[in-house]
Order: C-alpha cells, then sequence, then structure tokens
C-alpha cells in the first residue's frame, strides 16, 4: 500500500467493520432482485400484482413507475447543486458537488432500468425506441431528454469535473493508476486550464439546467396531459413534479452528505455552514410544494368532477388514506423539524434534524408517486366501471429492492476508487482530509 | 375514403352479451380480456332501482388519445379510421392503456398458450378436444392487414404486447360486418361507412337523438349510440371485477 | 481563427441543428392522428438522430477542455 498524503477510507485493503456486511447485504438485495426479475422475464408480467384496468379491476401502472418518478426526481438535485455552484456561486456547497453529480447519474441509470423492467417486451422496447419514438408522445422526452440527454450531460458533467483529483491521485500514486490517468487525460492544472475548466463548467450548467427543467416537466406531462384519467389531468402535474424532485433530492444529498460526514470523519469539510444552505433549500422548496399540495386539494374539495371527488375520497378517507396521511405527516413532520433546528439555537448545531427530514421527505416522496400513479387507475374511473385494488407483488419488490442496492452498490464502488469529496485545491483552508 | 363507425341502439340491447361472446370466438382473446364488453348497471336503491345495459367497444376515436401516446407508434389510425394496434411492434410499456378514457385495452400479462379457459391437459376436456390445443384459434388472425400491412387483427397473440376492439378488421376488409354486429340478436349493434347516407350505420342514426361516450373529452369517437342515455354518475356495475389471470 | 473555438461552436451548431431537424422534420410528425403517417418517423431511427445531436452539443465541452494547446493558439486570446 502506497503511503500517500491522502488515502480513500474505504480504499483497497481498509474496508472497516461495517463495509462488508454492508455490501454483503446490499449484494443478496441485489441478487434477489435478479432472480425475481428473470422470473418476470420467464413467466411474463403475470407475476407482478399490476393487471388491466377497466372490466378487470386492477392498475396497470404501479411499484415500477412509481419507482421511475422516483429516480428520476432524485437525479434533480445532482446537477441542480452543481449549477447552483458555478451559476450562483454558492461555494459552500463544493464539497457536496461529487456526490451530487454521482447521485444524478446512478439516479437516471436506474430510472432507465426500472423503465426496461416495466416493459411487456424489453429488448424489442430498447431498439424500437431508438427506431421510431415519436415527439407527439410524451415519453419521447423521458427517453430522449431525460434517459439519454440529460444523463449523457451529467456524465459529461461528474467526468470533467473529476479530472483534477483524478490527475492528483495518479500523481500521489493511488491505487487503479491506469484508469485514473485515462480520466485526467493529460489535465495539468496550471492556471489557462483552470480557466477553461471553469467556463466549460460554466456554460455546461447553463445548457444543463433548461434540460433539467424540461426533462421532469416532460415526466409531469407524461400524466398531466391524460384527459382520460381524473386525477391525473391537471396542469400543475409538471410544476409539482419538479418541486418534489427537488425537495425529495435535497433530502437524499443531506442523507448522503451526512453519512459521508460521520463514515469519513469529515466534520471540517462537511460543516454546518453547508448544511445550513442545503437544509434552507430543502425547506424553501418543500413549503412550495406543500402550497402545490395545498391548492390542489382545496380545489377538488371545493368543486371537482364527480369523478375527481371518487378519487379524492379514496385518498382522503378511503383505500389509499392511510398512506395519503402518512406521507402528508412525513412532510409536515419534516418542514417543522425544519423551523424547529432554524429557529432553535441548540438545535442547529446538530445535523439530525436535518436527516430526519431528508429521510421523512424520501419516504413521504416515495408515497406520494404511487399515490400519483395507482389511485386514478382503479377509481374515479370516467365509465362506470367498478372500483379496482392493486397490491405490487413480492417480484415488483425484489426488483426494486435490486435497484436501490445496486444503486447504493455503484455509490460505494465509486467512492472506494475515486475522491467522493472533491480534493482541497492548493490555498484552502489548510485542513486537510484524511 | 370510407368512415367506419358503429351505432349502438340502447332501447334494443338487452344485456345478453351475446356480442362480448361472439368477440371472444371471433378474436382468441385470452380469458379476462374483453374487447367487447357490455356494462350491466343498476341506479337508485330498492324499490325504484333501474337497470341498464351499455355494450362498449372501442370508439375509434378521430382524436385518440391512445394514438397520440403511443411512443413507437404500434397504435395507429388508418385512414378509413379503425385504430389499430401492430402487436409486432409493441413494447408493452401500456401508455395506451393508462390514456383511454374508456379503459378498452387489455395487456397480455401471461403467454396466451398458458392463458386458457380450460385446461386441455384434463381428460374429461382432452376427450372432447381430441388433444388439438387450442381447439380452435381463427386462422385469419395471424395475416397481415390495411395497405400497411400490418399485424393487427384479434388478440392472444404472444405476451408482454397491448389489444383491443379492431372492429374486426378482419372481417371488414373481407366486406363483413364485426362479429358483435352479426351476432346480435336483436340487431341492436350497426357497422358501416358513416360518410355514406345509405349504409346501415348512417340510417340507424339518421334522425334519433343519441349521444356518444365522453364527448367532453374531445376524443372524437366513432361509437354513436342512439335510444336510452348515458349512464349518469351514480350508475354502478352489478358485476364484481375479475382479476385473475 | 482559434481551432478549438470554432470546432467548439461547430459542435453546439450541428449538435443542436440535428435535434430541430430530427424533431421537427425525420421524426412522427405532430398534430392530430388522422392516418398512419402520425405513428411513422420519415426517417427510421431519427429519434437516435436526436439523441445524437443533445451528445454532441454536449461532447463540445469535452472537445474544449481536452484539446490541447497549441503553440500558435497561446499568442491568441483566449476563448
Amino acid at each position: 500500500m502506497a503511503t500517500t498524503a491522502r488515502t480513500l477510507p474505504a480504499e483497497r485493503g481498509r474496508g472497516g467493520r461495517t463495509w462488508y456486511p454492508v455490501v454483503a447485504l446490499l449484494l443478496i438485495l441485489l441478487g434477489v432482485g435478479i432472480y425475481a426479475y428473470l422470473e418476470e422475464l420467464s413467466e411474463g408480467m403475470a407475476v407482478t400484482g399490476l393487471r388491466n384496468l377497466g372490466p378487470q379491476g386492477g392498475a396497470t401502472w404501479g411499484l415500477y413507475i412509481t419507482f421511475v418518478i422516483y429516480f428520476v426526481g432524485l437525479s434533480f438535485a445532482g446537477i441542480s447543486t452543481a449549477a447552483l455552484i458555478r451559476l450562483a456561486k454558492i461555494d459552500k456547497l463544493r464539497p457536496i458537488v461529487r456526490m451530487a453529480e454521482l447521485l444524478t447519474v446512478i439516479c437516471l441509470m436506474l430510472a432507465a432500468m426500472t423503465i426496461v423492467a416495466d416493459l411487456g417486451q424489453p429488448l424489442r422496447g430498447i431498439v424500437n425506441l431508438f427506431r421510431y419514438a415519436r415527439p407527439q408522445s410524451p415519453f419521447f422526452g423521458t427517453f430522449t431528454l431525460v434517459i439519454s440527454g440529460y444523463l449523457f450531460a451529467s456524465l459529461v458533467y461528474l467526468y470533467l469535473d473529476g479530472r483534477r483529483d483524478a490527475a492528483v491521485r495518479a500523481a500521489e500514486g493511488a491505487p487503479y493508476r491506469g484508469f485514473l490517468r485515462a480520466w485526467a487525460a493529460g489535465y495539468s492544472d496550471t492556471e489557462p486550464e483552470r480557466v477553461r475548466h471553469r467556463r466549460a463548467s460554466f456554460w455546461l450548467s447553463i445548457a444543463i439546467v433548461p434540460l433539467l427543467v424540461t426533462a421532469h416537466s416532460t415526466l409531469g406531462f407524461v400524466f398531466g396531459l391524460q384527459v382520460g384519467r381524473p386525477g391525473w389531468y391537471s396542469a400543475l402535474q409538471a410544476p409539482a413534479f419538479v418541486m418534489l424532485a427537488g425537495v425529495s433530492g435535497l433530502g437524499m444529498l443531506i442523507i448522503l452528505a451526512a453519512i459521508a460526514r460521520r463514515s469519513l470523519h469529515l466534520q471540517a469539510r462537511l460543516g454546518l455552514p453547508m448544511f445550513r444552505t442545503l437544509g434552507i433549500f430543502m425547506f424553501v422548496s418543500l413549503l412550495v410544494y406543500l402550497y402545490f399540495v395545498g391548492v390542489e386539494l382545496l380545489t377538488n374539495l371545493y368543486t371537482g368532477s364527480v369523478r375527481e371527488r371518487d378519487v379524492l375520497r379514496e385518498l382522503l378517507g378511503g383505500d389509499y388514506a392511510w398512506l395519503y396521511w402518512s406521507a402528508i405527516a412525513g412532510f409536515v413532520i419534516a418542514a417543522a423539524l425544519l423551523v424547529a433546528w432554524l429557529a432553535v439555537q441548540q438545535l442547529r448545531t446538530h445535523i439530525w434534524p436535518l436527516v430526519v427530514a431528508g429521510v421523512l421527505v424520501n419516504l413521504g416522496a416515495m408515497a406520494k408517486r404511487f399515490l400519483i400513479v395507482v389511485p386514478s387507475q382503479t377509481e374515479g374511473q370516467l365509465l362506470p366501471y367498478a372500483d379496482g385494488s392493486y397490491a405490487p407483488s413480492w417480484t415488483e419488490y425484489a426488483v426494486i429492492g435490486g435497484l436501490l442496492a445496486l444503486g447504493v452498490l455503484l455509490f460505494l464502488g465509486f467512492a472506494k476508487v475515486f475522491p467522493i469529496i472533491p480534493l482541497p485545491e492548493e490555498g484552502d483552508d489548510g485542513k486537510v482530509v484524511t | 375514403m370510407t368512415r367506419y363507425g358503429m351505432s349502438i341502439d340502447l332501447d334494443k340491447c338487452m344485456g345478453c352479451r351475446a356480442c362480448m361472446e361472439a368477440c371472444k370466438v371471433e378474436n382468441s382473446t385470452p380469458p379476462g380480456s374483453f374487447f367487447m364488453y357490455v356494462f350491466r348497471l343498476e341506479q337508485g336503491e330498492y324499490p325504484s332501482a333501474r337497470v341498464s345495459f351499455l355494450p362498449r367497444p372501442c370508439m375509434h376515436c378521430d382524436n385518440a388519445p391512445c394514438v397520440k401516446v403511443c411512443p413507437v407508434g404500434a397504435r395507429y389510425k388508418r385512414e378509413d379510421g379503425i385504430v389499430a394496434t401492430d402487436w409486432d411492434r409493441c413494447i408493452g410499456c401500456r401508455y395506451c392503456e393508462v390514456a383511454c378514457p374508456y379503459g378498452v385495452n387489455t395487456f397480455n400479462w401471461m403467454d396466451p398458450a398458458e392463458n386458457t379457459y380450460l385446461d386441455y391437459d384434463d381428460a374429461d376436456v382432452a376427450a372432447v378436444t381430441g388433444g388439438v390445443v387450442p381447439p380452435y384459434r381463427n386462422p385469419a388472425l395471424e395475416e397481415p392487414y390495411g395497405p400497411e400491412q400490418r399485424m393487427i387483427a384479434g388478440g392472444g397473440h404472444s405476451r408482454g404486447v397491448m389489444e383491443k376492439c379492431t372492429f374486426c378488421v378482419h372481417r371488414v376488409e373481407d366486406g363483413l360486418d364485426p362479429a358483435c354486429v352479426q351476432t346480435c340478436p336483436v340487431r341492436a349493434l350497426t357497422f358501416g361507412d358513416l360518410d355514406d347516407p345509405t349504409s346501415a350505420v348512417s340510417r340507424a342514426i339518421q334522425g334519433r337523438t343519441g349521444f356518444r361516450l365522453l364527448e367532453e373529452a374531445g376524443t372524437e369517437p366513432r361509437v354513436h349510440y342512439v335510444g336510452g342515455a348515458a349512464p349518469g354518475p351514480e350508475a354502478r356495475e352489478v358485476d364484481e371485477p375479475v382479476t385473475e389471470v | 481563427m482559434n481551432v478549438r473555438r470554432f470546432i467548439v461552436w461547430a459542435m453546439v451548431i450541428i449538435g443542436f441543428g440535428l435535434q430541430a431537424v430530427a424533431y421537427l422534420a425525420l421524426a412522427a410528425p405532430l398534430g392530430k392522428p388522422t392516418d398512419v403517417s402520425f405513428s411513422e418517423p420519415r426517417v427510421p431511427f431519427a429519434p437516435l438522430l436526436f439523441i445524437l445531436g443533445v451528445g454532441i452539443v454536449f461532447s463540445a465541452a469535452i472537445v474544449y477542455e481536452l484539446l490541447p494547446d497549441r503553440p500558435e493558439d497561446r499568442t491568441a486570446s483566449e476563448p
């Protein structure tokens, strides 16, 4: 092992007590997920809990689509953080920029895989989308701009932003030198090079922001343009999708930053001011999102079409009430925690209120996504079909669990090979990362 | 160009569901999948409950939401107005199913060869079928149709793809009526060219007050209902849905 | 003219152009679907061309950063 000035905490041979059990558990989850998907491939999607809506009384979009939206939503945080740093010059957030970019890249890959898991003809789907995709379908935007465009742009951003650290690590004699040198591609850390990088990042950030808004709006349009589904058909869908994406993404970033802070002993670099900035952004986004929820609720309670009120009735007091009120409670408690954290002096020195809020908004986001997708299929149909029901089968839970495990594994794998927190630049506060 | 449409006389329909039966045999649809579906509805409470029946094929809308959302163009609108599903191109995303306000789409969750009404291995059944599995499947469903020569006829072809009422395109191209229209014992259903004032469907609609379902949704459906009225918001199905596949 | 600047601008313009052309002229047309032409791309694999256009635009950033300096460029003003 080279004695370098800085070693990554989880490098080869330095796993630590929790590393191996955690990785083992994740690999098991991944294995179970793969097994479940193979069963779905061989038996057909009848192994899921999905069924046709209408006469068959089921829901045809369920847990998979819920998590497609959730994963794309999480990807919002990554690039918007990077863009905020570059465009609004919020340098306090610089230490988490790589984690954020990585979150975006991994989540978009997971979203793509979840969509494929939901297709009845997956291989044909991949080919036919590249061959025949129609711009009129909202899926065109999801496929081309979100999965292909946004993912590629984020990879470019991650790549360019990591060149300097790759060069530094390679020079320090870190493991995987070949890979690091390839990444660095001759980066020389001269002033003109740094100027070029700043400019490229600046313009990339400017280019990615409209892509970001279009990407999440397109996903909202997948639902918001469907006149045939009361509960979906609303001009608010696209903006609400964007807002909840921001909330859940920032929440996940807070969780990741807190884990990194604790496990890598980075209290200095991932300090309270950085968490404060993240916390405030999450708080404001959460308030805006709750405003959207309130507006939609009030509108439908005051006067909605018969079918929209059918859906609302099931959400507020029927089959889905337990999930709906749990999600709302989660969001409200998170907001309260954030208010307390901002207002109460003693709390402000702790990170845990933010982390708890982050966990609550993510669970709430998963629930809310489910509540967008499913109730409008089982209830409130425009023709007088009997109400239906849907519950995910173990296959769906296993596949989603496997995908989540894959995401965490990719994150951990990256952290093992590459600095997950950007190395301090020369002339920084002098506190070196151990 | 022909503009195919259908008319349904609710004064004549008695809810016998022979049309559903004929459609199933003609199109080889798997269990739970009904291209033609007849609602059996009741409104009000005893002693003033009313029962009504509402046959619901695919509307073959002129502004079809399902065509607009199909990501790969497997669901398309023919020039004669029939909205067809190319099961060779369909990727099984089921977007058409959630986009349709009428709920006419079905997805093959299982291999149709394994999704049958009878257990063909059973000795009693095999004695009747002579071991042929399935005992009957309309051969016309495996041919391509239309000027585009696409695979659009019938159902139960392969798992992982969508299907729905085709106005029996494989019969219509031979000059026949759809199976449901031919079978209806009280001639409640008619089919033909809406632009031809002498066609059966035009004569059935002519001079009678009628409606189309969910017109306010802007879908421009091609199925006209005469006699009777659209189901009110209090109408509820008498049947329970069957979710077994 | 600075070679790097030229290539980057060219990539951005070509990339956006390819996206616009693929979306508006090569993929399936927009509008109320009245016949099968609304469900067919005018050129097969037009969506792939669209994605290629997106890729070219963002690859311009990589070119901008990675293209090595040439002696004659150093005296010219940086883009």
